[in-house]
């Protein structure tokens, strides 16, 4: 015990006094916090401004171009962030009764590929002049990027708008009418949960679930990855025939990987403390980017995060513990736990569906599940109303799976630590494990 | 004197190679053991079974009288690897610190003794340097320091000279003597049979993964008789090796150790030696280890296995 405790107290000691770990520590907030801001920024800006020439066959358009254009500025003030800022300037023409539209537009598609800047020109959108009459009729929309489709479904929906209303009031109906049909209905996320506690939902809900599962995950296979270098440079020191003659293999194993994880925790306490004040901060100037952060920093959270961090760090430390003890270097390690990262990681790759859905069969079934669990549960924790239940079961199965895998990791580390020959196969390790 | 370590009957087997097949040995308080054999004899690896690295797949590791329990035990030991590491960003003190510390010392109690060492090697004023900050000789010094440091009951030195250079070779072997009279028991593995000459009492000789001799080195000496020709001339001695009542000779550039046939009679080769070279030296004894290793494990076997390396 006590030399588990000498090994522990060494790997944290070396680790947070690099100068690497201090300035991740308090780097990696400013990069969270900019990954958030920047958007909004460039929204203020106008950096994501559109030159769009309207050309109209109609002739009966302009006002929905120009009506749409406005409300659309109206709404980039500094708002959630969920949608890349997509300004568009229109340069409408009325084209009424041109019957050679594509023609007509020559010079201005010439104009979006060259010509000097001040004149540039990113999009043209054609209307022929069928378009008021004919259902079947299509719009053009010439754009300098194909993935531009933010661009055009915003002039797609004003089009069509400013159709929708000229065949309303072809029908008899007076503009005020119109008008009243035509207004959309806004609609306000509000997540109830059993405890009564309202969140507000949508997209900005979204984002920070992103991020903080990003901030749970990111160290975990930061620290994992240390854990590899660690072992992989006692084998290339030398150091490890001493160590093992000293201790079992077993107290040298998680001396490393609790020394580690006290590294990473550490730096996720500075992390959440510094999210902690940020958050009394904003609520003190009552606006943090138009919504409330600290519907997500509920005392709970800060249990749920550090208990899945551990978690999941465990679970994936093994892994790298596996490939630092059987290969001689990190790039022959990182080749054979590619395939078993990769795999660990699949809740990650699946993120965007277990955000939208924390309550679905799949998100319940991945949180259950071993070595996928303390991920996809902090995640429900986060953003969905896991029953009690839920959180506790998924913390033993997780439990369970951290035993054993140590005790795997640690056969294999038995053996593996002293080979210094040529990178071990997958049936190779096996063996090993039965070895040992 | 009593015995410390029986090593009985152990076997490890890596693939299908048979690294250690049955190697049986003990190591008597007091003294120095010197475990020979050339490389890949399987002397780490019986090593690495006596400080519990491996597990013996057969046979067994017994002690007595070092401390019960097999945690204790490897307190009890030093141990300098063949292969030296040490953790190269650490501080000289931490380091230390810290591997008294995995010796189941307490730090605290542990500073006077490094400071002592630390003097004794003339590293004082590198306390606080990082090990790779160090030059290589004082490397050495510190692993030399980081296996005594706990003061160890049973010393186990892996090939001790290789890499030092000849002013801490020398260090070492004055450390050595020291600490045998102090009544430290010191395991010696070496491939350098002249080195465990100067040093052993006792000799364990391993040959691809056997025991092929043991004993004090006076009897195994005293076994293979005197009649070996020890002699130091200068001038070209190789015809020496051509004559006919020679059985066996290492002609060396200055010196030659001739094993005398049956027949043979150390007169006439002085005779005729001292017709061709000026002779500085001539002594008849035991053959060194050298010799006795070639007697014993056959010089055809030795050929043979060079002609496959």
């Amino acid at each position: 015990m006590n030399k588990m405790w000498a090994v522990l107290k060494r790997e944290y000691l070396q680790a947070v006094r690099k100068k690497m770990f201090i300035v991740m520590t308090f780097l990696m907030p400013v990069l969270m916090v900019a990954l958030f801001f920047i958007p909004s920024l460039l929204m203020v800006r106008g950096l994501g401004t559109k030159n769009v020439v309207v050309l109209d066959g109609t002739g009966e358009l302009r006002e929905a171009f120009l009506r749409g254009n406005a409300s659309a500025a109206k709404k980039s003030g500094l708002s959630g962030g969920s949608q890349l800022p997509n300004l568009i300037s229109v340069s409408y023409i009325d084209r009424r009764g041109d019957m050679a539209l594509p023609l007509t537009a020559k010079p201005y598609l010439e104009r979006m590929t060259q010509g000097d800047k001040r004149q540039k020109v990113d999009g043209v959108l054609l209307i022929p002049g069928e378009a008021l009459v004919n259902p079947a009729a299509v719009l053009t929309f010439y754009s300098r990027s194909a993935t531009d489709f933010l661009t055009q479904e915003k002039l797609t929906s004003m089009a069509n708008r400013g159709l929708q209303r000229l065949r309303l009031a072809e029908r008899g109906l007076s503009s005020d009418d119109v008008s009243r049909i035509m207004t959309s209905v806004k609609v306000d996320a509000v997540q109830l949960s059993k405890t009564g506690q309202k969140k507000k939902g949508g997209a900005e809900s979204f984002m920070v679930g992103f991020m903080l599962t990003a901030l749970l995950l990111i160290p975990s296979f930061v620290y994992g990855l240390e854990i590899m270098r660690g072992i992989i440079q006692e084998k290339t020191d030398r150091v490890v025939e001493i160590l093992v003659s000293s201790m079992s293999s077993s107290q040298l194993l998680i001396g490393k990987i609790f020394g580690v994880a006290l590294v990473g925790l550490t730096q996720i306490g500075v992390w959440l403390l510094l999210a902690g004040g940020a958050a009394t901060f904003a609520a003190a100037t009552a606006s943090f980017a138009g919504f409330d952060v600290l519907q997500f920093l509920h005392p709970s959270f800060f249990v749920y995060f550090v208990v899945f961090f551990v978690l999941a760090y465990l679970t994936y430390v093994c892994a790298y513990a596996i490939g630092g003890a059987a290969c001689n270097s990190e790039r022959e390690a990182q080749q054979l736990i590619m395939p078993i990262t990769m795999f660990m990681m699949l809740p990650w790759f699946l993120m965007a569906a277990i955000i939208t859905n924390p309550d679905s069969t799949l998100t319940v079934a991945f949180s259950l599940s071993p070595v996928f669990g303390p991920l996809t549960m902090f995640v429900r924790t986060l953003v969905g109303d896991p029953p009690m239940t839920h959180v506790l079961l998924s913390i033993a199965i997780s439990l369970v799976t951290v035993s054993v895998l140590l005790w795997i990791t640690t056969k294999i580390f038995r053996v593996g630590i002293l080979s210094y020959g040529k990178r071990p196969t997958i049936p190779e390790l096996w063996r090993w494990i039965k070895v040992a | 004197m009593s015995e410390i370590l029986a090593v009985r009957n152990v076997v490890k087997v890596f693939d299908s190679v048979r690294a250690v097949d049955g190697v049986s040995f003990t190591v008597r308080r007091g003294t120095i053991t010197g475990l020979l054999g050339r490389n890949g004899a399987g002397k780490t690896t019986t090593i690495r079974m006596i400080t519990g690295i491996f597990m013996p797949d057969s046979g067994s590791i017994e002690w007595r009288n070092l401390a019960a329990g097999g945690a204790a035990v490897r307190d009890r030991i030093g141990y300098l690897p063949e292969e030296r590491g040490l953790y190269k960003q650490m501080k000289l003190v931490e380091l230390l610190l810290f591997l008294a510390e995995i010796k189941g010392k307490r730090p605290a109690e542990m500073r006077p003794n490094i400071d002592r060492w630390l003097e004794r090697f003339e590293l004082t004023d590198k306390r606080d340097a990082k090990v790779e900050e160090l030059s290589k000789g004082n490397q050495q010094k510190v692993q030399l320091i980081a296996t005594l440091l706990h003061d160890p009951d049973l010393i186990i030195l892996d090939e001790p000279q290789s890499g030092l250079d000849p002013v801490n070779m020398v260090l070492v072997r004055n450390l050595l003597r020291e600490l045998k009279e102090e009544g430290r028991t010191i395991l010696l593995s070496t491939h350098m049979m002249g080195e465990a000459e100067k040093m052993a009492d006792e000799i364990v000789l391993i040959h691809r993964g056997k025991v092929v001799l043991e004993g004090s080195l006076e009897s195994v000496r005293e076994s293979f008789g005197h009649n070996t020709l020890h002699l130091d001339y200068d001038g070209d001695g190789s015809f020496l090796a051509d004559l006919p009542q020679v059985a066996r000779a290492t002609i060396d550039n200055h010196g030659a150790e001739l094993t005398l046939g049956d027949s043979g009679d150390p007169q006439k080769i002085l005779e005729v030696a001292m017709g061709r070279l000026r002779i500085r030296r001539f002594e008849l004894g035991a053959p060194s280890l050298e010799e006795i290793f070639i007697e014993k494990v056959g010089i055809e076997t030795l050929a043979a296995e060079e002609a496959l390396r």
